[in-house]
């Protein structure tokens, strides 16, 4: 929880030579401290390093149990994230990924500067049961008003769009023409946890 | 009164006309003098005279000598990919984490990049409208300068990892910034806005803004009293609540506060600060000019008995907001005292 990586891999090694098991180091472990910064970064108190710290350590725990990047686990679901054509950097589609990868779930980015129709080609190739994007301008915005079309044109009607990042954050899902609008990485998980897992939306 | 007088009344908390106006445009003006935003951002004289139509256009107590947040970048290195009708962004930065800043000397605003058409602007924009609007220039903050040097992740693991390189790389920024920011006085700016997104509470703690960034902003502000700035103007976007007490140890004498952050937390501190804001930039793009015209006149009335207020957007106006809005925004101030 303090980011620290050096100690947050090391931890990691210990518990696996006690005879922790993978599956137990990362619900308990990984997850529990995943949960505590999710109750620590509300909106008010949300900043990007202390984000990125304890992200790249838990990053860092996950690559020491899976050295080969193939989780032993059952994926919790699977996750397209992106930063669209012509956005001016991708830091929160990174965080994101560190976040939903550290949570468990399955994580396939496309990169940024991706364009919708690669997007939700590559939504469908996974199987994917979301689509989040993170979006630092406003010029992206005619983008992912057209993503969730796109999807119901090729059949993937089920899967989810989430928006989310400084530009983004400041719509509406309704102006977007998404599932939902994430103030926070973890505002985006939570609603994963509730909208993809239990299909309930 | 002259726009520049009303902003220096609300500055020194004295009373004026009517309340000020600004609308932070830039790239939006070219877009409605139907240039490209690649025409605006590469030319001092495209972007002048968009600046000036925006002026005739909409009124506002303030025009402003900004392309787009990677002169500086530009100027040390940094491979900007430019787009026709977009802003340019950083392909490739000019710095790594590695990079030995003590031997680097500061780029020359006469020639470096584009800082030179930054300085063409300002020059014809201050000898078209002299006194009578505010003429504003721009430089990054400390903390934002070493973001777009290096990368955001690059600059905040640097922080953490090797603290020593990261306090020398915002003294590196501190120094570029002060030299620009003076240039840009001397070629006609009224003063320097400091724009300094990256040290939100979105991206770093508000303790490691009192101690790392505070310091450096007001060496830059002194520094650009000195070289004859009328006023120090800070840009913070984001939720800066957290710092809203120590933002007069800045020296700025004029704070832009975002969206997020509640006009009531503003109002009841103790602070000789004068302050802009905080219409939600996008509602310009995506509202109606209604919703602009009443939000602005519910700002306007808020402040009315503290003083010490202009009327703004939290932060950049959209390039492609909606004219009719800006103008509601103008409307309001104009109606009221």
């Amino acid at each position: 929880m303090n980011g620290d990586q050096a100690l947050s891999i090391a931890e990691t090694r210990k518990l696996r030579n006690a005879g922790a098991g993978i599956e137990q180091i990362v619900v308990e472990g990984i997850g529990k401290a995943m949960e505590q910064l999710d109750g620590k970064c509300t909106v008010e108190q949300f900043n990007l390093l202390e984000i990125m710290l304890v992200g790249r350590a838990a990053m860092g725990a996950v690559k020491e149990l899976f050295p080969l990047g193939a989780p032993g686990i059952p994926a919790r679901a699977t996750v397209i994230v992106c930063s669209l054509e012509g956005d001016v950097h991708d830091i929160g589609k990174n965080i994101l990924k560190m976040i939903l990868t550290a949570k468990g779930y399955k994580v396939i980015d496309c990169g940024k500067d991706c364009h919708v129709d690669k997007l939700v080609e590559a939504a469908g190739q996974h199987g994917a049961d979301a689509i989040c994007i993170s979006g630092l301008i406003t010029t992206v915005i005619p983008q992912v008003k057209t993503v969730k079309e796109l999807a119901g044109k090729r059949g993937l009607g089920n899967v989810r769009i989430l928006a989310g990042g400084a530009a983004l954050k400041q719509a509406t899902a309704e102006d977007l023409r998404v599932d939902f609008v994430a103030d926070t990485a973890f505002d985006g998980a939570r609603f994963l946890e509730s909208a993809v897992e239990t299909r309930t939306v | 009164m002259r726009s520049s007088d009303r902003i220096k009344a609300a500055i020194n908390f004295e009373p004026a006309d009517r309340l000020p106006v600004i609308a932070q445009v830039f790239a939006h003006t070219a877009l409605i003098a139907g240039k490209t935003i690649q025409e605006y951002v590469s030319s001092g004289r495209q972007l002048a005279e968009c600046q000036l139509k925006a002026l005739e256009r909409y009124g506002c107590d303030a025009i402003f000598a900004v392309m787009d947040v990677n002169i500086e970048t530009e100027a040390l290195g940094s491979q900007l990919v430019y787009r026709l009708n977009d802003y340019p962004y950083v392909e490739s930065y000019a710095f790594t984490g590695n990079t030995n800043l003590e031997t680097l000397s500061t780029p020359d605003p006469s020639t470096a990049g584009r800082m030179p058409e930054i300085l063409k602007a300002l020059g014809i924009m201050r000898r078209e409208v002299g006194d009578e609007v505010l003429v504003v220039g721009c430089v990054l903050g400390p903390m934002t300068l070493a973001t777009q040097l290096v990368g955001m992740e690059t600059a905040l693991y640097l922080a953490i990892d090797d603290p020593d390189s990261f306090e020398k790389l915002l003294d590196f920024t501190t120094r570029v910034i002060i030299r620009f920011g003076a240039a840009q006085i001397e070629a006609g700016a009224h003063l320097p806005l400091v724009f300094d997104p990256s040290a939100s509470m979105a991206v770093i703690p508000a303790s490691f803004f009192r101690e790392f960034e505070l310091p450096r902003l007001n060496q830059i502000m002194n520094a650009f009293q000195s070289a004859g700035a009328s006023a120090g103007w800070l840009h913070v976007a984001g939720p800066i609540t957290p710092v809203l007490p120590v933002l007069g140890q800045t020296g700025a004498n004029i704070f832009n506060f975002d969206y997020c952050v509640d006009p009531d937390e503003v109002l009841s501190i103790e602070s000789q600060l004068c302050f802009n804001g905080n219409i939600k930039s996008l509602d310009f793009e995506i509202g109606e000019p209604e919703d602009i015209f009443n939000e602005s006149v519910r700002l306007r009335d808020l402040f009315s008995a503290r003083g010490g207020f202009v009327l703004s957007s939290g932060c950049e106006i959209p390039p492609g907001s909606k004219p009719e809005n800006v103008e509601a925004m103008v409307a309001a101030a104009r109606s009221g005292r």
